[in-house]
């Protein structure tokens, strides 16, 4: 090994031909997976639901539909929502059980909002858990009365 | 593969191969697969490789597709429309699969072509043609049933022309049309049933013929399209071919094919990139658009039905790909070389020239 590389720069370590070959191999490889993997990962994130609403308020009925002590589930931006009509005036919250997913209602004669699927009860003026298996409480929404109209959403 | 190279020491690899090995004979099976020799003289042009690369292209983005294509007539355009314009990458997988689909119908016809000019569909090879010609009807279904999936003017007024030329056959065309179509007129069942052909039947169909073309394939090797099989000696191991006239299948010849996919690949994302696939109005049932033509590669038959009567024109293809797919039993004329079969090759050059010139001619027309 007396190459003038070597007797020049003896402390560089020579790449041998094979070496830097299955460097530039290993190089292309990598990255043309890479080129194909990005994309197709990229594509698999679902895209922002054209769905999402674009804010302001929505209106979802009257207090003719909703009269007091009645509560009733309506759809707000591809989302369900509780509306209840109490005597302290109307409430909404997100009709989504914090439990697993189901779909509350308004029980009139308990005056509660109750889960179907594991009996979980919600307060239907505050939306905390009253008993059952839901951890959290229900999500408060903005809902607000002009004249007989109900809106949800802020302004 | 060698596992007395030095080249290669014991790592996790080798280690894993060894495990599979002993309990599969995997080496065993990749040798039988890789380590043989083809005809120095053998010119493939590697079309066949290519159209089986672009048929994978095809499997991975429309299985990308189909995870956001809806396949109603309410939600299809919309669908695709989405896909175009929110998917990350939705433009580039749809337009990839557009123009996989394009150059796989000119590699498969390329293919045909070389084999046919070749002569190397002769004997022994009879029923891998026999095998490349289903192949090639599938393909072209392939093309006619994913153009319908869009759901926009072109699509919708293709697919009506189309079924129309396949129920204008004589005595079964009614029958024809209304199973295509499932009914008598384009409607959410003809897109269910062309989706669930275009997805499901037609891959799977093209995926097992692809497994016998390719085990007849790999039974017989490349052949050599300078060297006639002879009738009178049936086994071709009886005069081993010297040394020297033979080239390693593995890496030689696979590493070409590879550099082939890889051109092809990068002809792909250059052809999506600048010419991505557009999408016209939605389809109305009640307008047709002012000219209304199939894809290119239907294009011949378009332009021949316009000035033959149409039964004439629906009958050639008909006559036609029975003779082409039965063509080895009867062209028995066992030369290769093409001034020793003047009259195929000058029959199959006539093919080739009307069938170009008709699809010019249909294209500016």
């Amino acid at each position: 090994m007396e190459s003038t590389t070597s007797a020049t720069r003896p402390d560089k370590k020579l790449v041998s031909r094979r070496g830097f070959s299955r460097f530039l191999l290993g190089f292309s490889f990598i990255s043309t997976v890479a080129g194909a993997i990005i994309p197709i990962l990229g594509y698999l994130l679902p895209p922002p639901s054209a769905n999402a609403g674009n804010g302001g308020r929505v209106l979802v009925g009257t207090t003719k539909d909703i009269p007091i002590g009645q509560g009733k589930v309506v759809p707000v931006a591809g989302k369900p929502v509780m509306v209840i009509n109490s005597n302290d005036g109307v409430h909404a919250f997100s009709a989504i059980c914090t439990h697993l997913g189901c779909i509350c209602m308004y029980d009139p004669v308990r005056k509660m909002i109750i889960c179907p699927c594991h009996d979980g009860q919600f307060n239907p003026v505050t939306g905390v858990v009253v008993s059952g298996p839901p951890p959290k409480p229900l999500a408060s929404i903005a809902v607000s009365v002009d004249g007989d109209n109900i809106f949800i959403g802020e302004a | 593969m060698d596992r007395t190279n030095p080249e290669k020491p014991s790592g996790l690899f080798n280690g894993i191969v060894d495990w599979m090995d002993e309990r599969f004979q995997v080496r065993t099976l990749v040798q039988s697969a890789l380590h043989v020799k083809i005809p120095r003289k053998a010119k493939t042009f590697y079309l066949g490789g290519i159209t089986m690369f672009l048929f994978m292209v095809q499997v991975v983005t429309g299985s990308l597709l189909a995870l956001y294509y809806q396949p109603t007539p309410d939600r299809a355009y919309d669908s695709v429309m989405f896909i175009m314009s929110n998917v990350n990458f939705g433009w580039l997988i749809r337009s990839i699969h557009s123009w996989g689909a394009n150059l796989m119908i000119v590699s498969v016809v390329l293919h045909l072509l070389r084999v046919f000019f070749q002569g190397v569909y002769k004997r022994p090879r009879e029923l891998t043609w026999v095998a490349g010609m289903f192949l090639l009807i599938v393909t072209l279904v392939f093309g006619f049933t994913g153009y319908l999936l869009p759901w926009d003017q072109r699509a919708y007024w293709a697919t009506t022309v189309g079924t129309e030329i396949a129920g204008a056959m004589p005595f079964v065309g009614e029958f024809a049309l209304n199973f295509l179509r499932s009914g008598p007129d384009i409607t959410a069942s003809t897109l269910s049933r062309f989706f669930g052909m275009h997805t499901l039947w037609l891959p799977m169909t093209l995926a097992a013929m692809l497994l016998v073309h390719l085990v007849l394939f790999h039974q017989q090797g490349i052949a050599d399209p300078t060297k006639p099989v002879s009738r009178a000696k049936p086994d071709a191991s009886a005069t081993p071919e010297p040394e020297g006239k033979l080239l390693p299948f593995f890496p030689h010849y696979l590493l070409s094919e590879a550099i082939a996919w890889y051109v092809i690949l990068g002809i792909l994302i250059i052809l999506a990139s600048l010419w991505p696939v557009g999408l016209e109005a939605k389809a109305n049932a009640l307008q047709t658009p002012a000219h209304v033509k199939p894809e290119w590669y239907f294009l011949f038959l378009y332009q021949l039905l316009k000035f033959v009567p149409r039964v004439a024109g629906v009958l050639a293809p008909i006559v036609a790909i029975p003779l082409l797919v039965l063509l080895p039993f009867f062209d028995r004329n066992p030369e290769l070389k093409p001034r020793k079969r003047l009259f195929a090759v000058i029959i199959g050059l006539l093919t080739v020239a009307g069938i170009i010139g008709l699809t010019i001619w249909g294209q500016f027309s």
